[in-house]
């Protein structure tokens, strides 16, 4: 009688939850870099002198932190065919975690540009530096530094959040966790295991992150607050 | 095709410009006006199902087996093109089918009133009556009325959730709430915790279940109409070759023995389905 049940052994499904976590992995990187990649322009829209550009920048950031990533990635998937665009799931979630992740992006980075006193830019100019060189040497540094720890909050944030893509059908952790408990009626063991998977994940990214930030801040004098 | 709707957040630019390369590099040409003609030209069907409906499709390891994946892995066999499984969680499955993000849904699909209105539907697959599961040490269930008061359970866009409200009720008292799962692994993880009294689905799947987990037990008789599990496709003048196709292979399947066999091998015995005169839902 038990012929046909067949059981699939624990290294197997930990071989599968492992693939996941790569997917994992891979939509997330690929949503933070294509984030950053529109984050920038949006912030730089946000700080503009002209006015449109301002406007502009305001509403993609409203538009983007203002509606669910859920729904989001339910649009991006499912009305964009309608007008012609057709994404496979990986790249239908990649993008709309990226454009998601952007507009908190975008007001991580803003944040940053504020902190640096006015004074910083006309000393620059004093000093002969012209405008890509004030960029490149006084505000980006400033800003990015200041920006980091936001910026790794957001990077985990979405990282989190992509356990939302398989409603696009991405076999990401969550998903694979999933099927195999409804194969094995284990939910205890293996959504411990996709709990400490992510757990994993996000500590290497917040590592990784750390040492960035140390290397934007060489060079900087300790300060005690 | 409708019309072109504009995309609120079209009006970004940067993505304006991403969507635009995007839609350069993806747009495919215009569908062909023969289904059938389509897949067979591309070498591949594209069937869309939900992995965690056993014994019908389920994840051994990371391959999808089951009954309906033998099944059809042995009509795209026969029609010369390979299949393609996509994996979404049931509710999104037909509205994935109706954005054409596969050719068909290759997944046990309760024939109801609403779908065929909506979509075609191949003939049964399998047998989709309705009946109960329940943890085996529970002794306060033996028949499905014993569900009068208790907390029960289905699954979310199944026609075995509305048959549960309907045959709650018939019952004088009533249920205490009818709980509405995503997935059924939810409603069976659920069930084993002790929130849920009772999860009412389709028999085949409550048979093999019980197999594979002791810890649950299916409550006989099975109840409400008589219900089939079928496969969906769009219901566009185009996919009718396909349809025709399909229903083809499964009476062909049907009178070698094929699905007799499979249904042994994966439902522990054979059901007989109808093929003519097909029972018109009332649900």
């Amino acid at each position: 009688m038990s012929e046909f049940l067949g059981t699939t052994p624990a290294i197997v499904n930990l071989r599968v939850l492992l693939i996941g976590a790569g997917i994992t992995v891979a939509v997330s990187l690929a949503a933070i870099a294509l984030g950053f990649a529109i984050a920038a322009p949006v912030c730089a829209a946000r700080l503009s002198r002209h006015r449109a550009l301002r406007g502009a920048g305001a509403l993609y950031v409203s538009i983007f932190r203002g509606v669910p990533l859920l729904v989001q990635l339910l649009v991006v998937y499912y009305a964009l065919p309608f007008v012609g665009l057709e994404l496979p799931s990986f790249v239908a979630a990649a993008i709309a975690l990226g454009i998601c992740t952007a507009a908190y992006q975008a007001e991580n980075l803003r944040g940053g540009f504020l902190i640096i006193p006015p004074g910083h830019h006309t000393a620059a100019h004093a000093f002969g530096y012209g405008p890509v060189q004030t960029w490149r040497y006084i505000l980006l540094p400033q800003a990015l530094r200041a920006a980091a720890p936001a910026l790794v909050n957001e990077m985990i944030g979405i990282l989190k959040a992509s356990s939302l893509v398989s409603v696009v059908g991405v076999a990401d952790l969550t998903r694979v966790s999933q099927n195999i408990v409804a194969r094995n009626m284990q939910p205890i063991l293996w959504y411990s295991m996709a709990a400490a998977l992510y757990l994993a994940i996000n500590l290497a990214l917040a590592a990784t992150a750390g040492t960035a930030e140390r290397r934007l801040g060489r060079g900087m004098a300790r300060v005690a607050l | 095709m409708t019309t072109p709707r504009r995309v609120g957040f079209a009006t970004a630019k940067p993505l304006y410009l991403l969507a635009a390369a995007a839609a350069l590099l993806l747009t495919r040409p215009a569908a062909a006006q023969d289904a059938l003609a389509d897949i067979k030209q591309r070498g591949e069907i594209v069937a869309g199902t939900e992995l965690q409906f056993a014994p019908f499709e389920f994840l051994e390891g990371d391959k999808p087996v089951g009954f309906d994946v033998d099944l059809f892995e042995r009509i795209g066999k026969d029609l010369g093109v390979k299949v393609k499984w996509v994996d979404l969680p049931w509710a999104s499955v037909l509205p994935a089918l109706e954005a054409k993000k596969f050719d068909m849904v290759v997944a046990g699909t309760t024939i109801s009133k609403a779908r065929l209105e909506r979509y075609d539907m191949t003939l049964p697959i399998g047998d989709a009556t309705v009946a109960l599961i329940k943890r085996a040490d529970d002794k306060a269930i033996t028949k499905p009325s014993d569900i009068q008061g208790k907390v029960v359970a289905s699954m979310k866009g199944s026609a075995q959730l509305q048959i549960l409200q309907d045959y709650a009720k018939t019952l004088p008292g009533g249920v205490a709430e009818v709980k509405v799962y995503i997935g059924s692994s939810n409603a069976y993880a659920d069930l084993a915790a002790g929130r849920v009294e009772a999860v009412a689905t389709s028999l085949p799947n409550l048979l093999y279940l019980q197999k594979t987990q002791p810890m649950f037990e299916t409550v006989l008789p099975p109840f409400g109409p008589p219900a089939y599990l079928a496969w969906v496709l769009r219901k566009t003048p185009d996919t009718k070759t396909l349809l025709d196709a399909v229903n083809a292979e499964i009476k062909k399947f049907d009178q070698d023995g094929t699905i007799k066999e499979l249904q042994i091998k994966w439902f522990g015995k054979d059901v007989t389905l109808p093929y003519e005169n097909i029972p018109a839902p009332t649900y």
